[in-house]
């Protein structure tokens, strides 16, 4: 009895480990989970903006998991997301605009979505696949150019710049369910992550992002590796077009699609630190209503917001290239070595 | 005119180098040697500022150099031969030549040195217009000690010049040095090639495990019993 | 007799061996020609000279993009933003100039008005890259060389934002243009016409791509430039001084940019977001000959310029981002740093 509980709480370590929730993970999970009930997060407005910290939190670590494991910044990730949104809507479409009207519902379009940005993920895995890191985040930033061009030249099924409205998740004004929704897809798509890159698939990542000709030389197929890391992580990002799709309700090819959709995913990777996957969670939430909270308090000023991304993550990548995950790490490394003095 | 006061180095987070001293004075020919890994490189890529010393200090002709960038260094006459060379690839020959005269400024100078290095190294007069990338190893060699000498500097460091070389071209580089060094070059040589090497130069450090062991005239390092069993395989 | 079919037969085998090392060189050159030849038929012999007119354009910008390349490995995204900085510069000076001269008609001062835009966009943008190397990339550069290219590479996506959205923020999202620069009748020559300010940006870029080519060629400078780019080690052995040819080297890519926005602003009005297409054409060229090539980036230009043209005559306007697109993913499936090669280092162990 005693022995079972023993093991099962083992078990439940190396869960929590692999799956990288460590105690203060878990608190953090459940701040979150109960922010939605305490004042002043619990006002729609507020709630609004949780739900964009959440979603963008879910795309950072999307994000790190090529930029951060392969080392390829993937500069298509916001069109590759745009596929996502858009294969959804034009799915759940039943009006006039367009010439299909499929009518499927939301909850089947966005998996749909889904892997068609997966398919693209793997086709941009293959052609970058011969390409070194620079190479690759160029090319990946021109098939995301290519890809806004075609949402906006493919008028019949897209409607072109005047943007799509497909219809929403759920049948409420409130922000909650969208919130638990976001909150959901965040925790599983950490999760997923983690687990994937905590076992030897993530050691291979590490020794193709660092070295590519030497872990080549030892064996580590790259094909297989880059093109699943790319496919894994476009799988993601299609998922969370999908929920821009039915929860923001409206669309355009230039507001999902575009480079600097992409750099503002990147942004708060990086500041995050890049390759620790929590960092962009830790950081999102705090930035998007940090950001939110300028873009409305200061409307003379417009992109500003965008300006603090720039300089904090030129700051950043100067004087501390791991981020704040990276300095977070080091302190808990410092405070445990005082708590555990060296024995001499 | 070089003084090397208790250098410390290394790389990050590896020292190499530990409480070096050497000491060479106007017109002498040095050599530094060692078993590979020893520090010889460390200590010259230090000298030539390449490498900021952890600790101690460098004088050459007398001024502290070791908080100098290391362009300066090689504006206050001191060059280097590196062991990778550092040629550039897609340089012809004469252009290497003429990035090696960087510091001087006097066309006329640049000229005059230029067909004195060609005199001295008829090889490379032969192939002016070829890339430099395209060398053969020895040409390479050759190359990189004339390029070391187009600024007409006081003093050369020489990284080992006859690795890899074929023995008649490891005999052509050394008669280079000994010419150089009979037209009052200061010269510090780094060499695994120890009989040879004593055998040309006045004095040698020899440096193990990133320590100064042991220093003298070279005649009498030859005849060094530590030298003779460890080196020269006697 | 015998010597001179030697000679010939070496030739012919050196040329052979070349084709055969890379074949992609001739191959392009022939594509592009065809492709010429192809938009001089379909859509007129005006097409072909706006399409060399272009291309001089995208050849002056790459040039810019793939020295800083080259020379720094840093992989510039503000570059569009340098074009930016030039055409509002040329704007700011030049439309008083011009107001004042409606007022006080000067043939001469009319003349030569366009080029104090020109030459004042040349000098912000000298200005404004020492201003961004020493102050974003050299601390950089003293801190860590671990993973430059990529690191590098996202200050400049940083600094390219904080431009776009700060010019955004102070001079707001309004187009700023000028008509034309020189207010005469355009040239007639045989069928085609083309505006004096057309001919004379083709002609300014050309001077502008000659006069670097004589100064990396032959002069100290210069060839300080290409021996950093060669071995960094090496030129600090032979006395060079790092940190100012990388000063030097960014503020001339960054200028030349400059001088390019500035001479197609009345074709490219002046607003924040303007360097977006300049910015993915000069990259685009880059890519496609092979990162950090300088000769080959300035082949580049007009074989871009032609394609370009051709997508818009063949698949229309729209089609304009992703026909190109489709050509760069082949050219890099077959050759995977570019049509000429790539020359440099440390972009391909990253
Ligand atoms: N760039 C470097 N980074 C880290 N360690 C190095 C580097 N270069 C040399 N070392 C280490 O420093 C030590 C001394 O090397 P070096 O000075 O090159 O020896 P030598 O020239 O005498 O053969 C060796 O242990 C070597 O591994
Ligand atoms: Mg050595």
């Amino acid at each position: 009895m005693i022995k079972s509980t023993g093991k099962a709480s083992t078990i439940a370590r190396t869960l929590m480990s692999r799956t990288g929730f460590s105690s203060s993970g878990i608190i953090l999970i459940a701040i979150l989970a109960v922010l939605p009930f305490i004042p002043p997060f619990n006002s729609e407005y507020i709630l609004r903006w949780l739900v964009v910290g959440a979603f963008m939190a879910a795309q950072a670590v999307a994000f790190d998991l090529t930029a951060g494991f392969i080392n390829v910044v993937n500069f298509g990730f916001a069109a590759i997301l745009g596929v996502g949104a858009y294969t959804s809507a034009i799915l759940a479409n039943t009006g006039p605009h367009i010439i299909v009207q499929p009518g499927i519902s939301p909850w089947i379009g966005i998996f749909i979505g889904a892997f068609a940005s997966a398919f693209l993920g793997f086709i941009l895995g293959f052609l970058t696949l011969r390409l070194r890191g620079l190479y690759a985040a160029i090319m990946a930033w021109f098939v995301g150019i290519a890809l806004l061009g075609l949402a906006r030249t493919l008028t019949p099924l897209t409607r072109g710049s005047l943007g799509m409205s497909p219809p929403s998740f759920f049948d409420t004004p409130s922000n909650m369910p969208y919130y638990y929704l976001a909150l959901g897809m965040m925790i599983t798509i950490y999760i997923v992550t983690k687990l994937v890159t905590t076992s030897h698939i993530g050691l291979a990542f590490k020794a193709l992002g660092q070295n590519f000709d030497a872990a080549r030389a030892s064996g580590i197929n790259p094909t297989f590796y880059r093109v699943f890391n790319f496919t894994l992580s476009c799988f993601f990002a299609g998922l969370l077009g999908g929920f821009y799709a039915h929860y923001f309700v409206s669309m355009t090819p230039k507001a999902i699609m575009h480079t600097s959709k992409s750099v503002e995913t990147l942004a708060i990777a990086f500041i995050g630190g890049r390759g620790f996957l929590w960092g962009g969670i830790v950081v999102a939430f705090p930035f998007v209503f940090l950001l939110e909270y300028l873009r409305s308090a200061l409307p003379q000023l417009p992109g500003i917001h965008i300006i603090i991304y720039g300089v904090l993550m030129i700051l950043v990548m100067i004087y501390y290239p791991n981020g704040v995950a990276g300095f977070i790490t080091e302190l808990k490394k410092k405070l445990w070595r005082l708590r555990k003095p060296e024995k001499t | 005119m070089l003084k090397v006061e208790n250098v410390d180095s290394g790389y990050d987070f590896l020292q190499v180098l530990w409480g070096i001293n050497i000491e060479i004075n106007r017109g002498e020919f040095v050599a530094l040697i060692g078993p590979n890994g020893a520090g010889k490189t460390t200590t010259l890529r230090t000298i030539s500022g390449l490498l900021k010393p952890k600790g101690g200090r460098i004088f050459f002709k007398d001024e502290l150099i070791s908080n100098l960038p290391p362009y300066e260094i090689t504006h206050s006459g001191l060059s280097y031969v590196s062991e990778d060379l550092n040629l550039f690839v897609n340089m012809p020959v004469y252009e290497n030549l003429l990035m090696g005269a960087y510091i001087i400024k006097d066309e006329k100078k640049i000229k005059q040195t230029m067909e004195y290095i060609y005199e001295l190294f008829p090889r490379l007069a032969e192939r002016k217009k070829q890339l430099a990338g395209t060398l053969s190893g020895g040409e390479r060699k050759m190359l990189a000690i004339a390029r070391g000498m187009m600024s007409n500097p006081e003093m050369l460091l020489v990284d080992e010049p006859s690795l890899g070389l074929a023995p008649y071209l490891v005999r052509n580089v050394f008669d280079a040095l000994k010419t150089l060094h009979g037209e009052g070059l200061t010269i510090l040589l780094v060499e695994q090639n120890v009989n040879a090497t004593l055998d040309i130069t006045d004095r040698a450090y020899i440096i193990e495990q990133g320590k100064i062991v042991l220093s003298g005239k070279s005649k009498d390092l030859a005849r060094n019993e530590h030298v003779q069993n460890v080196y020269l395989g006697i | 007799m015998k010597e001179n079919t030697e000679v010939l037969k070496t030739l012919g085998d050196s040329i052979l061996e070349y084709i055969k090392r890379k074949p992609a060189v001739p191959g392009a050159i022939a594509v592009t020609v065809v492709i010429a030849i192809i938009i001089g038929i379909a859509g007129g012999p005006a097409q072909v000279v706006n399409a060399i007119v272009a291309g001089g354009m995208w050849a002056l910008l790459a040039t810019g993009l793939t020295m800083i390349l080259g020379v720094m490995n840093v992989p510039n995204f503000f570059h569009g933003e340098s074009f930016m900085v030039g055409a509002y510069t040329a704007y700011f000076i030049f439309t008083p100039i011009h107001l004042y001269l409606m007022d006080n008609p000067n043939k001469f001062l009319s003349t030569i008005a366009p080029f104090a835009g020109f030459f004042a966009a040349a000098v912000i943008g000298f200005i404004l890259g020492s201003i961004l190397e020493k102050l974003v990339f050299y601390p950089l550069r003293s801190k860590t060389k671990e993973r430059w290219v990529m690191n590098s590479f996202l200050l400049t996506v940083g600094v390219s934002y904080i431009l776009s959205n700060g010019v955004n923020l102070v001079l707001g999202p309004n187009f700023r243009g000028i008509p034309r620069y020189w207010d005469v009748p355009p040239i007639k020559f045989f069928t085609i016409r083309l505006t004096v300010d057309r001919l004379f940006a083709f002609f300014l870029a050309m001077v502008v791509l000659l006069l670097l080519w004589y100064f990396m060629g032959k002069t100290r400078t210069g060839r300080a430039i290409r021996a950093v780019s060669q071995d960094e080690a090496g030129a600090a052995m032979v006395g060079i001084n790092i940190n100012n040819i990388h000063t030097l080297t960014f503020s001339l890519g960054t200028s030349m940019a400059a001088i390019a926005g500035a001479a197609l602003l009345f074709m490219f009005q002046a607003y924040p977001t303007v360097g977006l297409r300049p910015l993915y054409y000069a990259w685009y060229v880059v890519m496609l000959v092979g990162l950090g090539n300088v000769s080959a980036a300035v082949v580049g230009g007009f074989i871009v310029a032609f394609l370009q043209t051709a997508t818009q005559q063949f698949f229309g306007i729209e089609w304009g981002e992703v026909v190109p697109t489709v050509v760069m993913m082949i050219v890099l499936i077959v050759a995977p740093s570019g049509i000429f090669g790539s020359e440099v280092k440390g972009i391909q162990e990253q």
